[in-house]
């Protein structure tokens, strides 16, 4: 296209001609140079591998030399048993020794009870889950001192948290952190079991899912099948005991007439 | 081409050091202080190293207090964790910024006199909402075997695959097997002539009887069960070994009806108590 503009103007065409061989000769010489570089890059490259590969060579070469060295020097010194190869290898075992430490302490929140210290005391993270689902984790900051005090905390307010540590945080704080993982538990069990019903369930309810903020009293209506003439029961659920994920009593009505 | 420059500058940085640690004439024995050297020079690099592990050591110092506070603090002791990541991610999830991990997790420890051996999967799901994680597969090994409450307790928790469950009945069960070894050891050594256990003390039963009145014998039963819900729960039931002539003479039929006393005194006076005046009803008597 440039070439058919400059040979239109007679006057600038040997010019144009001209610039436009020359625009072309760059051209070539740039994409000859382009295709060299990736050759001499290339050279380049093959060149340093194989120089990398004689420098690996060379350097195992002087490994098992040295290793051999340091070998004969500690079979000659054995008395003196110098402190320095011991610090070398000690170092690596501290390493690992604190590698593993740290997995360890991140591994205790698989047993639903974590914690970490804190300059007053600890801060006890309790975790819950329902069916292998891992749900909300709660936390309780104790401070170290005769009494012993909760500092402050997540648990929610329904949770009998005043009834359990008075029975059994001074005395047996195990029990109470377990006791309180109960409790904390099957309300998370609830509470999910509640959440499903209301969105995996939607089509089947006819109404609202009732529910208090402990999720041990439920109620419902609903159909047995989502669409056609079936017609709605209204279901009532009463989790009497509060470290349990399953209903004490379940009442179930239905209002209405039964034609024969 | 790069990455091979850092490398060659590497390797070449090693060889010099690797060639001072050749050079050192091996000394045979005399002069230690020179080997000390050599050592601290052709380590020269690692300076810095030392003050790094004496940090380290402090650090892993109060890391290792940390673990021994939790340890106390559970009741839970692990030994040994590990754990494998695999990223299941599929190139449509990544467009949907959907991430999907699968971890493998192993760890072991004890609980008292309890070893425990788990291994299972957590499946984490991440979108741009949420973090899901799931507990996808659980298996649990423990010893010692000899307490068969647990081994069907076991296997409901891996079908489960309810983790903290069994870990907090794991506690509850060894708290109250703890109490129970407590009870009947204090017993036994009030009223040693009394008391009998037959299988130490571990055992589950405990028997009753009185020196100078051979033939008779109450033995409790104490067990320690593990329901549905994961909840432990003592069970104590009386046996009565009487002899027939006794048996004859028992017109009110006190025998017949002891298990179901016994129950009622248990709701009443609690378990160390009912035992107490089990075991002072058969004593006193003969001594009188």
């Amino acid at each position: 296209m440039e070439l058919a503009n400059t040979l239109s103007q007679d006057g600038e065409s040997r010019g144009g001609v001209l610039a436009h061989l020359e625009r072309l000769e760059t051209q070539v010489s740039r994409s000859r140079k382009k295709m060299e570089e990736p050759q001499s890059a290339q050279a380049e490259e093959s060149a340093l591998g194989t120089r990398i590969h004689e420098l690996r060579r060379l350097r195992d070469k002087l490994r098992a030399e040295v290793k051999q060295h340091q070998a004969s020097v500690k079979a000659s010194t054995t008395n003196v048993e110098p402190d320095q190869t011991l610090e070398i290898t000690e170092q690596e075992s501290l390493k690992r020794k604190w590698e593993n430490v740290k997995a360890i302490l991140q591994a205790y929140r698989f047993t639903g009870i974590s914690g970490k210290l804190t300059s007053r005391g600890v801060c006890v993270c309790i975790s819950t889950a329902f069916e292998g689902n891992l749900l909300d984790s709660y936390f309780v900051d104790l401070v170290m001192r005769k009494p012993l005090q909760i500092h402050h905390h997540s648990i929610p307010v329904f949770i009998p948290l005043e009834e359990i540590s008075a029975k059994y945080l001074q005395t047996n704080i195990q029990h109470f952190l377990f006791t309180l993982c109960e409790y904390l538990n099957a309300y998370s069990g609830r509470k999910y079991q509640a959440d499903r019903l209301q969105s995996d369930f939607e089509a089947f309810l006819a109404g609202p899912l009732q529910r208090n903020s402990l999720c041990n009293l439920l109620s419902f209506t609903y159909k047995a099948e989502p669409e056609g003439q079936s017609f709605p029961f209204c279901a009532r659920l009463l989790y009497k005991d509060l470290t349990t994920t399953l209903p004490t009593d379940v009442t179930v009505t239905y209002q209405g007439s039964i034609f024969f | 081409m790069d990455s091979q420059l850092v490398e060659a500058r590497a390797l070449e940085a090693e060889i010099t050091a690797l060639r001072r640690a050749c050079v050192e004439p091996p000394a045979p024995g005399e002069d230690t202080s020179r080997v000390r050297k050599s050592f601290r020079e052709t380590y020269q690099a690692d300076s810095e190293g030392w003050e790094l592990s004496k940090d380290l050591r402090s650090h892993l110092g109060h890391l290792e207090s940390e673990i021994q506070f939790l340890s106390t603090l559970t009741g839970i002791s692990i030994r040994h964790y590990s754990k494998k990541t695999e990223d299941l991610t599929s190139t449509e999830m990544t467009e949907k910024s959907i991430k999907k991990v699968l971890q493998r997790h192993r760890l072991s420890g004890n609980c008292h006199m309890i070893t425990f051996q788990l291994e299972f999967q957590l499946l984490e799901i991440q979108n741009e909402e949420s973090l899901s994680s799931v507990i996808t597969d659980l298996s649990i090994i423990m010893e010692p075997t000899e307490y068969s409450e647990l081994s069907e307790f076991v296997s409901r928790a891996e079908e489960r695959r309810d983790l903290f469950m069994f870990f907090r009945s794991l506690h509850f069960f060894v708290e109250w097997c703890e109490y129970r070894k407590r009870t009947f050891k204090r017993f036994k050594e009030k009223y040693p002539e009394a008391v009998h256990l037959s299988e130490g003390a571990s055992s589950s039963c405990m028997g009753i009887r009185n020196p100078s009145r051979p033939g008779f014998e109450l033995v409790i039963v104490w067990r320690i069960q593990i329901d549905e819900e994961g909840k432990v729960l003592p069970k104590l039931d009386l046996l009565t070994k009487v002899p027939l002539q006794a048996l004859e003479l028992d017109k009110n039929g006190v025998i017949e009806t002891a298990p179901l006393s016994f129950r009622t005194l248990l709701g009443v006076l609690g378990i160390e108590a009912t035992l107490e005046s089990l075991i002072k009803s058969l004593h006193t008597e003969a001594s009188n």
